[in-house]
């Protein structure tokens, strides 16, 4: 195993061209280790959700090279980096995106389907991950029928349910109220953070900068700073 | 993962009642279409049904369908009695006649003449009604599918009047005893059957061919077909070759001369031709709606493969996703579709419309949404391929 889940030098992404070219990553450098939760922080626009796009191999960068957990994506076949990004990452997204006709159940057991198993088992791993994050009661509500800190759950549920080495987060709070928010970030800290799995968070919201291990500061396109979100009690002094 | 597709279909419950709904509706069509024309055609030979006893029927070489009446030489008639296998053969005379009605009103008939000795060709009636054919100047009438076209005058103030047709005289059915002109000789109604109606439908005058030979326009020849039966064991297309070979006559088995009927109305009826286009209008507006409502539900839910595809969908996936879909729609709707046409068709058919559900209907609806769907699919199918699984970051 790697040392580092994500190791990403001189990324770059511009959208459009000519005079309509936005330039959305102008070379990123970021490490990600096994074992912490990354929060990726900035401004509005700064590109956050454009380097996570490329971090999941979602998007492909112009230039620069993005290792994901000792692979170099952009050199797999459409194919093999569908099936790795099923096999290896789990995602959750501001806007929730559970299906809406499934029940919780079944919206948890999804990455497995899609991975083939057969839903009896895909089924009883889900309930499992559903008590796990406190929705054991509602297993068979459909999302509709769920606040959204519930449909969040569920959704973390999702991202946990085949045990993926990178769980990636776009804005997982934004949509919801300040308790719910420190809720789901409770939960993730507890279910999602391990030893061998690497957990990046983009957010704009202070209030959660707390739970990160580290915040890596986006502005226009470049990191300009990596730092723990508690300096440490420097009897030191630290820059 | 087709689990899946399939809930996800159901869990969008008025786009995919729309689908079924559209589905069956278009199928209904195609498959009713398709049996009413079947029931039209089994009437277009009702002829050659209605003549079971008969195994060949012998015509002239250029004669292809019941529908055409072009006349052998007397001839004939012997000629195919000579055949070996031939049991026995009758003649049967075809004609067209205007009748007048006794308040001077005008009805165009088709007459048919049988053979004066046996009277074969004669239609099912009680034994005094067609013996009564043996009489001069009798005829039997039946409707032949026809409503209202067999009525005469009421009271004899207006019958047969001097001054002028009464063609607003109240009437009642024709019966026994009345009286019909027909090209200025005198027939006298000896009865009514009730034989298979006619595709189109036309009223009917059944006569000895020597009556019928007296009534139609003068002729050279009085003979359109020649009705024979096969000895036993004798193979009736063998026989037709066989008269065929012998006399240069043209002879069809029955079953053949029905086919030859049918495929002579599709060549040449219009309106066969104007009902068919008429419904496949219909059933391609039907289906044109379907596909387009397809393509819209999975434009509607292009997010939901693009979390789906996000999650590690292959292609193979989405493509079976889609298709599972389209099928399901499909099978549901054609089920429906036809379980709609059995019933609307067994009350159509009660009710004395030409409807016959025979295998190709259900086959036809079947077929044209088995086509709709797979090109309703492999349209809807491409947005979702071709989406970028990255629009899963977007807020909405
Ligand atoms: N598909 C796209 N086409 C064109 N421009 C894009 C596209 N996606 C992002 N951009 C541009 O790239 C820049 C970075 O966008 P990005 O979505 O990564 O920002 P963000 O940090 O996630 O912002 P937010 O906090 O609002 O989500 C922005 O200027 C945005 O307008
Ligand atoms: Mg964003």
């Amino acid at each position: 195993m790697s040392p580092v889940a994500v190791a990403c030098r001189g990324v770059e992404k511009t959208f459009g061209t000519g005079a309509a070219a936005t330039q959305a990553l102008r070379g990123i450098d970021l490490d990600v280790a096994y074992g912490e939760l990354l929060m990726l922080v900035g401004p509005s626009g700064s590109g956050k959700t454009t380097l996570v796009s490329v971090i999941a191999a979602l998007l492909p960068q112009d230039r620069g090279d993005c290792l994901v957990l000792g692979q170099d994506l952009r050199a797999m076949g459409k194919k093999d980096r569908a099936l790795f990004r099923g096999r290896s990452m789990g995602f959750v997204f501001q806007a929730f995106n559970l299906l809406p006709a499934l029940d919780a159940t079944e919206n948890v057991s999804l990455p497995l389907i899609i991975a083939g198993q057969r839903r009896r088992d895909a089924q009883k791993v889900a309930a499992d991950l559903l008590d796990l994050v406190g929705l054991g009661g509602r297993a068979h509500a459909r999302p509709r029928e769920l606040s959204g800190g519930q449909q969040q759950r569920v959704a973390i549920a999702r991202a946990l349910v085949h045990k993926p080495k990178l769980i990636l987060c776009d804005e997982p709070t934004s949509n919801l109220d300040h308790d719910s928010g420190q809720a789901i970030m409770d939960l993730l800290i507890h279910t999602a953070r391990a030893p061998d799995r690497a957990v990046v968070v983009v957010t704009h919201d202070p209030r959660i900068f707390g739970f990160a291990d580290r915040l890596a500061r986006i502005e226009d396109g470049r990191i300009v700073r990596t730092d723990s979100p508690r300096p440490a009690p420097a009897p030191g002094g630290q820059a | 993962m087709i689990r899946v597709a399939l809930t996800m279909l159901r869990g969008d419950s008025s786009k995919f009642i729309g689908l079924v709904v559209g589905i069956a509706f278009a199928s209904f069509l195609v498959a009713f279409a398709s049996a009413f024309f079947a029931g039209f055609m089994t009437r277009g030979f009702s002829l050659i049904s209605e003549n079971p006893e008969a195994d060949v029927w012998v015509m002239d070489p250029a004669v292809q369908s019941v529908e055409q009446t072009v006349n052998l030489p007397s001839s004939a008639l012997s000629r195919v009695r000579s055949v070996a296998g031939v049991v026995w053969a009758a003649p049967m005379a075809l004609g067209k006649a205007d009748a007048r009605f006794a308040n001077g009103s005008i009805q165009s008939f088709d007459v048919i003449g049988v053979d004066d000795i046996t009277l074969a060709g004669a239609p099912a009636a009680s034994a005094t009604v067609t013996e009564g054919l043996r009489l001069p100047q009798a005829a039997i009438v039946d409707a032949g599918g026809t409503e209202g076209k067999l009525q005469t005058p009421v009271s004899t103030a207006d019958q047969w009047p001097q001054d002028g047709p009464h063609l607003d005289a109240p009437t009642r059915e024709l019966r026994a005893g009345d009286e019909l002109l027909l090209n200025n000789h005198r027939v006298r109604i000896v009865g009514h059957s009730h034989t298979l109606p006619r595709f189109p439908p036309r009223p009917l005058l059944y006569m000895s061919l020597a009556n019928a030979d007296r009534i139609l326009p003068p002729g050279r020849h009085r003979i359109t077909f020649v009705l024979v039966s096969a000895a036993k064991g004798v193979d009736p297309q063998n026989l037709a070759q066989r008269i065929h070979d012998q006399t240069g006559l043209r002879a069809r088995s029955t079953e053949d001369f029905k086919t030859d009927t049918v495929r002579w109305y599709l060549v040449n009826s219009e309106d066969v031709g104007d009902m068919g286009a008429m419904m496949s209008l219909a059933a391609s507006v039907g289906f044109g709606v379907t596909a387009v409502m397809l393509f819209m539900f999975t434009t509607d839910h292009l997010r939901q493969y693009a979390v789906i595809k996000a999650m590690g969908a292959t292609t193979r996936q989405i493509v079976l996703m889609v298709f599972a879909q389209a099928s399901a729609v499909a099978v549901l709707g054609t089920g429906i579709g036809m379980g709609v046409c059995v019933v609307v068709g067994t009350i159509a058919a009660r009710g004395g419309y030409p409807f016959r559900l025979m295998w190709f209907a259900p086959a036809a609806g079947g077929l044209m949404v088995a086509i709709i769907s797979v090109l309703a699919a492999l349209i809807s199918v491409r947005p979702a391929v071709r989406l970028e699984p990255g629009v899963v970051f977007s807020s909405r």
